[in-house]
């Protein structure tokens, strides 16, 4: 019962949609019924040119988001933890390298790295590195003191501080920050791939609207979408699993 | 300080912890745990400036520097003052602060659409509904993943050509963040403070005004500053492709010709944007909202301890220029359309547009 009560107006939502483009009240040719989008998506997995749009896409977007993770987690870590009163020397330059939009320097990135994979990687890494980076550095500085105090008292080493009480005490806030960052990290890799890929999920909206089979488009941001829930829920999961404590339940849709 | 006993295995443990954490130990160290905010913000302390802005100043002159002594290629790379000479260049051939403003009201038109669906819907599925939020919240958490970059097409089969979809996509990215904060943010206001201000014989709308809305106010303003990140993000990627004004577009049209200084120059100007809409963010927070607690993790700031009130006064005041800026640069757009399309298109392109 609480799953039908959950899913209740997704399943109304589909069926309005399907029922609306059917009885031709919404045009089908812009608004083509749920079950067309289905089955052009059964269709494109049969003759095997949508998954390897979903692989590039997945792969682009893991290893952005992998890079950012094991770059901006550290380093937010170490800033907030360890220089934490030294943070006004870096507070601007990161301010004002966080708005640099990843898009302002795509013919630019294009031009140092080249074609292929690697400029859309480094747009999904840079936007994905700032969530992560600023919230581990919040989670570390905001570590209740009183812990760390009772902690010394108990004569924790400094390792054990690092792994019984830093750690717990700022996972959740990171966590926060990586699903956040992963939300981003489709957002962007599908409007990057759109400026300029040949292949991945973001390239088969466009090449769809092109060739105006809107029926492909509608079915290339259902599996967008769908991938995202997936890979948040995921994320959430591991993160359940790893840090043992109970997460924000909500998911936080960035838009992503 | 204490002794410093290296006997004393509690000194040691505490020195450990000093070098370690030492913000997060504030009786151990109180010179060094004196929040930086304070050291800052008190104007005419040299040493807090140089502090502040030394790797800011670092950067720009090592910029200039390797552009002057041509240690990168310059048509890849150009100078600091190459660039700057760029912004003068675009400001006086091709209305950059018309751009700039077009890129800003598009911005500022879209999140607050957002905002005025998404506050009140909030409010009604957070508080007032929450049977109906249990069975709706599946159907706007996909909403909410849906890409509307992607539903281009749709949005201009529903709002037609010009800036409409445009705003309905920017709509559409700061609508979901916003009503998803101020949702959980409704849902859990303390109920001892609405049984208090029953109690005390307020009506719906004043406990709505007096209580839930200050109580919701600093989560939706987290949703406000990752709905106007992403729309900064999605609106240059937007009018990069499907625009003819705006920041994107200039920064497209100088890619696409090889103008490289014309992409540094407004990629400048979209970063100074950035920083400064986060700041007046930031002033308008601190002023209104000085009561509440720490930045939440997804504001791009570091958060103080302790952040620095702002004087209410100043935040209005803020929000006066703001609302003029925003009014003349209106009023600028308006009047200069058809100059806008004169001087940015390629002739044949403007027969075609016209």
């Amino acid at each position: 019962m609480k799953f039908v009560n959950k899913y209740i107006s997704l399943a109304i939502f589909l069926a309005l949609w399907e029922g609306l483009s059917r009885f031709r009240i919404l045009d089908p040719l812009f608004f083509p019924p749920f079950s067309a989008v289905i089955e052009s998506i059964v269709h494109m997995f049969k003759i095997g040119t949508l998954w390897p749009h979903i692989e590039l896409s997945l792969f682009r977007a893991l290893l952005g988001f992998f890079l950012a993770t094991v770059i901006g987690a550290p380093l937010g870590l170490i800033l907030g933890g360890r220089f934490k009163s030294q943070n006004d020397v870096v507070e601007l330059p990161l301010e004002i390298l966080s708005q640099i939009n990843p898009f302002l320097l795509f013919h630019l990135i294009i031009l140092f790295m080249g074609l292929g994979e690697s400029p859309k990687v480094a747009i999904v890494a840079w936007t994905c590195l700032w969530p992560t980076l600023f919230s581990a550095f919040n989670g570390a500085a905001n570590v209740n003191s009183s812990l760390i105090k009772s902690g010394r008292a108990f004569g924790l080493s400094t390792s054990q501080l690092i792994r019984k009480i830093i750690w717990p005490a700022a996972a959740p806030t990171v966590f926060t920050g990586l699903r956040l960052s992963l939300g981003y990290s489709l957002f962007m890799l599908i409007a990057a791939e759109m400026m300029g890929a040949s292949g991945g999920l973001g390239f088969l909206v466009l090449r769809s609207q092109e060739a105006f089979q809107l029926d492909r488009m509608y079915a290339a941001v259902v599996v967008i979408a769908f991938l995202g829930l997936i890979l948040d829920g995921l994320l959430y999961w591991l993160g359940r699993k790893l840090i043992f404590l109970s997460l924000e339940s909500q998911v936080n849709p960035s838009g992503g | 300080m204490a002794n410093s006993d290296p006997a004393n295995r509690d000194d040691v443990a505490m020195k450990a912890a000093e070098t370690l954490y030492p913000a997060a130990i504030p009786a151990l160290s109180p010179d060094k745990a004196s929040a930086p905010g304070d050291r800052v913000f008190s104007g005419g302390n040299v040493k807090a400036i140089i502090r502040r802005y030394g790797l800011l100043a670092l950067f720009l002159g090592f910029w200039e520097l390797s552009g002057q002594a041509h240690w990168v290629d310059q048509t890849i790379v150009p100078s600091l003052s190459t660039s700057i000479k760029a912004i003068v260049e675009m400001w006086r051939n091709i209305h950059l602060g018309l751009h700039i403003m077009i890129s800003l009201t598009r911005v500022v038109l879209g999140l607050l659409i957002g905002l005025t669906v998404a506050v009140p819907l909030a409010f009604l599925l957070g508080r007032l509904l929450p049977k109906v939020a249990v069975r709706v919240n599946a159907l706007l958490q996909v909403f909410g993943l849906i890409n509307p970059y992607c539903l281009f097409p749709v949005f201009v089969v529903f709002f037609g050509l010009g800036e409409a979809p445009k705003i309905a996509v920017l709509a559409w990215v700061s609508l979901w963040p916003i009503f998803f904060n101020g949702q959980s943010a409704f849902r859990s206001v303390d109920p001892q403070l609405l049984k208090t201000a029953r109690s005390l014989n307020c009506g719906s709308l004043t406990a709505f005004w007096r209580v839930c809305l200050p109580a919701a106010i600093p989560a939706i303003f987290n949703g406000i500053r990752v709905g106007v990140e992403m729309s900064f993000f999605i609106l240059i990627a937007a009018e990069m492709t499907g625009a003819t004004a705006g920041l994107g577009w200039i920064i497209h049209n100088s890619g696409a010709s090889y103008q490289t200084d014309r992409i540094y120059g407004a990629g400048i100007c979209v970063v100074v944007l950035g920083v400064l809409i986060n700041r007046f963010l930031v002033v308008i927070r601190r002023g209104l909202l000085s009561w509440s607690e720490a930045l939440a993790p997804t504001w791009l700031q570091f958060s103080d301890t302790a952040p620095k009130p702002v004087k209410k006064s100043v935040a209005y005041a803020w929000c006066l220029i703001f609302i003029l800026i925003m009014a003349l640069g209106l009023i600028q757009i308006f009047r200069a359309e058809n100059l806008l399309i004169d001087s940015t298109l390629t002739p044949e392109y403007r027969i075609w547009y016209k």
